[in-house]
């Protein structure tokens, strides 16, 4: 018997019989999805939690609680017409990844991170604008928390975009090594999508 | 190892030299190996284990005191209270089955090491120290109702950070299922552990992801906001359906896994029916989804869930009793059809020959199938009350120590004796050696006897003198517990439960006994690769596997290649079922 820290074993033989590790597809898209998963779960609770607050907030809901706060709709609108863009941008470049096109890749994802720092600035610059003050009221406290949550997902997005775009400049470029990227992109989407949902709930809907 | 299986192995392969791990004490620091990962959750939970139940044991002394809080003040009670859930659930029964999959799932789907190794170890490295900052906020007077406002924020953080971490484990092991399993393992063969580790891991992702968002919006409220929650007293109510069923059921589902794993080991016989094991296990986690009972949430939009609440209560609770005693009767069936069989060898386990992990494991899942039912017929009475109907002012029994009873069912109960089976298990498989059977037979009474009590003891109480769980958000709980303990005679209840935690501590304590003595100083007896006759493919290991990657990894095609290798002689192809089927149908 083997020792437990110590001295290694060999394996038996005749039990084993497959030399090298088994084909390991799409881990790391699956544990992106099971990631998703969570955020998703997280943004829609923190929602549902900001909804049933507004409904118990008065007669008319998300009038009485904004407290005079103006929203400047067209800066966020433009910021969310930003992300979806470097969706596109995105799905370009897993695109031309799985092609070996490796210039196209690294222009795709570089547009995409630029695209994500412009909607940041813009997001910031709105919030600026409105003077919302966390804790000044309920609807600023739950808005700042439930856009909180919604930004830090989209900070994740980008480190992870980040990271497998620098992968992918150390090769990992073509059919079968482009998961990785794909992943980073898959999560960038959903990003996106719970911003939206987000931008909807608190700043239309209100 | 069996003569059946050697003819049923396949020959070739090269068993060359394996990679060590460091062997000093930062080569468990900087591990990415599972073995090593899922040992140190199984031992740190252990711990959390007897700090829960020690807590537990002065919130019912409490209670069961006549005078008004002799134990603790009102403000420590609030603490010490949500301390015991936390400890007991993020502490110990996450942890422990999370760390036991680690260590288990990767062998018996022929992987290399858990699906992101460094991920794993951040989970067990992240939840260490969150829980560490969890002790550390209660202690600085922090936690729901705590006084010292910095010290709640801190048990919001550590909070937090427990379930990101727990998360982040549960995703390694579901994707290690999911994408790790050996060439030709497909979903419906894949071993009854590794299944009910992804169902646990897959609605813990999507349940504790729900309580991250409203863990945010807590922390923001406290810190920053006018406290419209109700401050460090608001809470509690917001979260505690984590610890409470049905949520609690997602937590146990790995326990049904176990269970199943050792009744066919004992019936050495696969299901008749492969996707109904599945099935109803996946049922229990479905329905175990707790987010839908988040009274915290929906009593804010009263009007939205009227009525709503109490049927969706209980079709959960009907959905995880159907599937738990689904499973357990096809679990029944399957040993009832082996009453027959010849044992293959006199070291192998089985029902007239029982040991600890059989017992416990038998004990765990009728657990299991009371509490659904118990919690069946709680949800029905609640119901009627939500309806309007049969109602005569008495407190809903989800707000009363009924809850209590509940919890202790799910956690004392199965969820111990669930740990207590697995731990007897795969203790050859982890450590090399068999755990004491006199110490694992009195732990296993110590453990079952004393969560009956403490179970009977405020189910009893909160049935006949609506004495209160948990008065949400009301700071002067001293008046109000006072109120109810004294007047109806309920501390005789108390007192009840607080006996059956102590000896449900007892139990643990000497779990934790016998780990130190037959592993730690090794008194126990060192064991061969399949000391049980399992049949599933950890068992074709040797006992323990080395440390590292293995050089070489088993051709599997099925979850239980010892049993199929025993009836068809040829190993390593076809299902268990339908190696079954084939013996069956040679004449005799």
């Amino acid at each position: 018997m083997s020792d437990t820290t110590g001295t290694v074993e060999a394996p038996q033989p005749g039990r084993y019989s497959v030399p090298g590790p088994p084909p390991r597809p799409r881990s790391q898209l699956v544990g992106t999805g099971f990631a998703i998963a969570a955020g998703a779960m997280a943004v829609a609770g923190a929602l549902g939690h900001y909804m049933a607050r507004r409904h118990a907030s008065g007669i008319d809901p998300g009038h009485d609680w904004l407290a005079g706060q103006s929203v400047p709709n067209p800066q966020l609108v433009y910021a969310l017409i930003t992300l979806l863009v470097s969706v596109v941008t995105a799905h370009w470049a897993v695109w031309a990844s799985g092609r070996d096109e490796r210039g196209h890749t690294w222009v795709g994802m570089a547009l995409t991170l630029v695209m994500g720092l412009a909607f940041f600035n813009m997001v910031m610059f709105s919030l600026n604008r409105m003077e919302l003050e966390i804790g000044s009221g309920e609807w600023a406290t739950l808005a700042y928390a439930v856009t909180g949550l919604s930004l830090a997902i989209l900070i994740v997005g980008m480190f992870y975009l980040g990271l497998m775009t620098l992968r992918s400049l150390g090769g990992s470029v073509g059919r079968d090594r482009s998961t990785p990227l794909g992943a980073a992109v898959f999560f960038w989407d959903f990003a996106v999508l719970a911003w939206a949902a987000t931008w909807y709930v608190v700043y239309v809907v209100k | 190892m069996t003569d059946a299986t050697t003819e049923a192995t396949h020959s070739g392969g090269s068993a060359g030299a394996v990679p060590a791990e460091d062997p000093t004490a930062f080569g468990w620091l900087n591990t990415a190996d599972h073995k090593r990962i899922g040992r140190l959750f199984i031992a740190c939970s252990l711990l959390f284990a007897l700090a829960g139940a020690v807590a537990d044991l002065l919130v019912r002394f409490d209670l069961a005191s006549s005078s008004d809080h002799t134990v603790l003040n009102a403000d420590s009670f609030v603490q010490v209270f949500t301390f015991t859930r936390d400890a007991l659930v993020f502490g110990m029964l996450i942890p422990l089955f999370l760390g036991i999959a680690i260590y288990v799932v990767p062998l018996q789907v022929g992987a290399p090491n858990v699906a992101f190794g460094r991920a794993a170890a951040l989970s067990f490295w992240g939840w260490l120290v969150s829980a560490g900052v969890l002790v550390g906020a209660y202690i600085a007077n922090g936690g729901p109702g705590g006084g010292f406002s910095d010290g709640v924020d801190l048990h919001l953080l550590a909070l937090a950070g427990l379930v990101i971490s727990l998360l982040t484990g549960a995703i390694c092991v579901a994707v290690t299922t999911l994408t790790m399993r050996a060439p030709g393992m497909y979903m419906d063969r894949t071993p009854p552990f590794a299944w009910s580790a992804l169902v646990t891991a897959s609605m813990l992702v999507v349940s504790l992801g729900v309580v991250l968002g409203q863990i945010v919006i807590l922390y923001i409220e406290h810190r920053y906001g006018p406290r419209f929650l109700g401050g460090n007293y608001g809470i509690w109510s917001r979260i505690d359906w984590m610890y409470r069923t049905p949520q609690l059921f997602i937590y146990v589902v790995p326990v049904l896994g176990v269970v199943a794993e050792i009744m066919l080991a004992a019936a050495r016989r696969w299901v008749f029916e492969p996707l109904a094991l599945y099935f109803t296990m996946g049922l229990v986690g479905l329905f175990g989804f707790g987010a839908w009972a988040n009274f915290g949430i929906t009593n804010e939009g009263t009007d939205i869930v009227d009525g709503l609440e109490g049927i969706v209560l209980v079709g959960l609770y009907a959905g995880a009793l159907a599937g738990v005693s689904g499973l357990l009767a096809l679990l029944g069936f399957t040993l009832w059809q082996s009453r027959n069989r010849p044992r293959p060898r006199s070291g192998a386990v089985s029902l007239t020959r029982p040991n600890t992990a059989v017992v416990a494991a038998f004990g765990a899942g009728t657990l299991i199938a009371v509490a659904a039912l118990v919690g069946l017929i709680g949800a029905g009475v609640d119901w009627l009350q939500i309806a309007g109907r049969g109602t005569d002012g008495n407190a809903p029994l989800r707000f009363t120590t009924w809850v209590t009873g509940q919890q202790s069912l799910l956690i004392y109960g199965a969820g111990l004796l669930g740990a207590l089976a697995a731990l007897h298990w795969w203790a050859p498989k982890i450590w090399g050696r068999r755990l004491s059977e006199l110490a694992g037979f009195a732990s296993l009474l110590a453990i079952g006897g004393g969560a009956l009590l403490a179970w009977l003891g405020p189910t009893l109480s909160g049935v006949f003198t609506e004495q209160p769980q948990f008065v949400y958000g009301a700071p002067l709980l001293t008046t109000r517990y006072a109120s109810q303990v004294d007047d109806s005679g309920a501390e005789g209840l108390s007192a009840l439960g607080a006996v059956g935690v102590v000896i449900v501590l007892v139990g643990v304590a000497l779990v934790v006994l016998n780990l130190l003595v037959s592993v730690a100083m090794r008194k126990g007896a060192e064991t061969e690769a399949d000391p049980w006759d399992g049949l599933t493919p950890e068992w074709l290991l040797p006992s323990p596997p080395p440390l590292g990657p293995a050089a070489a990894l088993p051709e599997l095609t099925s979850g239980t290649p010892l049993l199929d290798a025993e009836l068809n002689g040829n190993g390593l192809n076809g299902t268990g079922a339908a190696a079954e089927r084939d013996a069956e149908e040679v004449p005799a």
